[in-house]
């Protein structure tokens, strides 16, 4: 009879262990942290992702919004509006459009080094368009210019 | 023939050129709301916000994505955007508006911004006070208000009620820059 009764407990509270792992923590979860870990879905140079949604916003947001992607480019301007450090990425044939890459924190140090017209790809949440197509929570690689 | 083709066309251009001239953008104006109560405190920042002033014309235009807002928690993002704004229907959300008695020349002013916002699907008439400041040519817009979250048909379950609060306060800056087409 003790024995049974002990099992159950110990049942019982893996259960409530397994639930609160799985439920409870996602809740509490904080995603503005880097990127660094995650695998990014694509790949797609900053003319084409720009391009894509200058012709087709809606479809290009089924392909593209909410998920991580990784975008090519190079550098037109860096700036620091409200205390946050955002990377413009060029359009090559129209000034007024671009990628606006808003950057994750740990990853402001690394800006710092960065000069207009290099070359780099960037790792964000796509979230859609308006003038630019805007990345969230990035985090930068530098490439070697060709 | 020929002659008046050119000068329409000309005009077009000019009137064209003349506009853009007269227009400032800010691309990374930022938004903010607050909901406070005494269960939960809800915060979200939109460092994404599109705007465009057109000063010879007092007219100004906003634009912002619902999903660009950056929460504390992802669960508030969540619910946000699939519950209550939902954003997959209405990914944006706009505002349209004119400045009252504006005057270009002046470094620093208050004005009411009387236009049109749209939210969930809903548009409203709204009016607005804004700081605006002229520095080096560039204007930067600033300022706060309240909006209630029943004007735009949003629905709350009754469970969730008491962690959101009835008034939304926003605040806004945008700080312009040149117009370059």
């Amino acid at each position: 009879m003790k024995k049974s009764e002990n099992l159950f407990l110990l049942i019982a509270f893996l259960l409530i262990a397994i639930c609160t792992y799985f439920y409870v923590f996602p809740l509490l979860k904080n995603s503005n942290e880097p990127l660094t870990k995650e695998v990014a879905e694509l790949t797609i140079d900053a003319n084409l992702l720009v391009k894509s949604f200058a012709i087709d916003e809606q479809k290009s947001n089924e392909l593209y919004a909410g998920k991580i992607i990784e975008v090519t480019g190079t550098i037109k301007e860096i700036t620091y509006y409200n205390n946050r450090t955002t990377i413009i990425l060029n359009h090559k044939n129209r000034n007024t459009f671009g990628v606006i890459c808003d950057l994750n924190h740990t990853e402001e140090k690394k800006s710092q080094f960065l000069k207009p017209n290099q070359k780099i790809r960037v790792k964000g949440i796509c979230k859609g368009y308006l003038k630019d197509v805007i990345l969230l929570n990035c985090s930068i690689e530098v490439l070697t210019n060709e | 023939m020929n002659k008046i083709l050119l000068f329409l066309f000309l005009s077009f251009f000019m009137a064209d050129l003349s506009s853009a001239q007269n227009q400032q953008i800010a691309r990374q104006g930022q938004v903010s709301f607050f909901s406070y109560t005494s269960v939960e405190n809800i915060e979200a920042n939109n460092n994404q916000v599109l705007s465009i002033i057109d000063y010879s014309k007092s007219k100004i235009a906003v634009s912002m994505l619902m999903r660009a807002f950056v929460f504390k928690k992802d669960l508030m993002y969540e619910h946000f955007n699939e519950s209550y704004i939902e954003s997959d229907l209405y990914p944006k959300a706009n505002f349209e508006g004119t400045i009252i008695d504006f005057d270009e020349n002046l470094a620093s002013q208050t004005k009411i911004i009387k236009g049109q916002l749209s939210i969930h699907g809903v548009t409203k008439d709204i009016e607005i006070k804004t700081n605006i400041q002229k520095n080096k040519g560039n204007y930067t817009l600033d300022g706060e208000f309240d909006v209630l979250v029943k004007d735009f048909k949003i629905n709350i379950p009754p469970i969730l009620a008491s962690n959101i609060a009835k008034t939304i306060a926003i605040k806004f800056r945008f700080q312009y820059q040149p117009y370059e087409e």
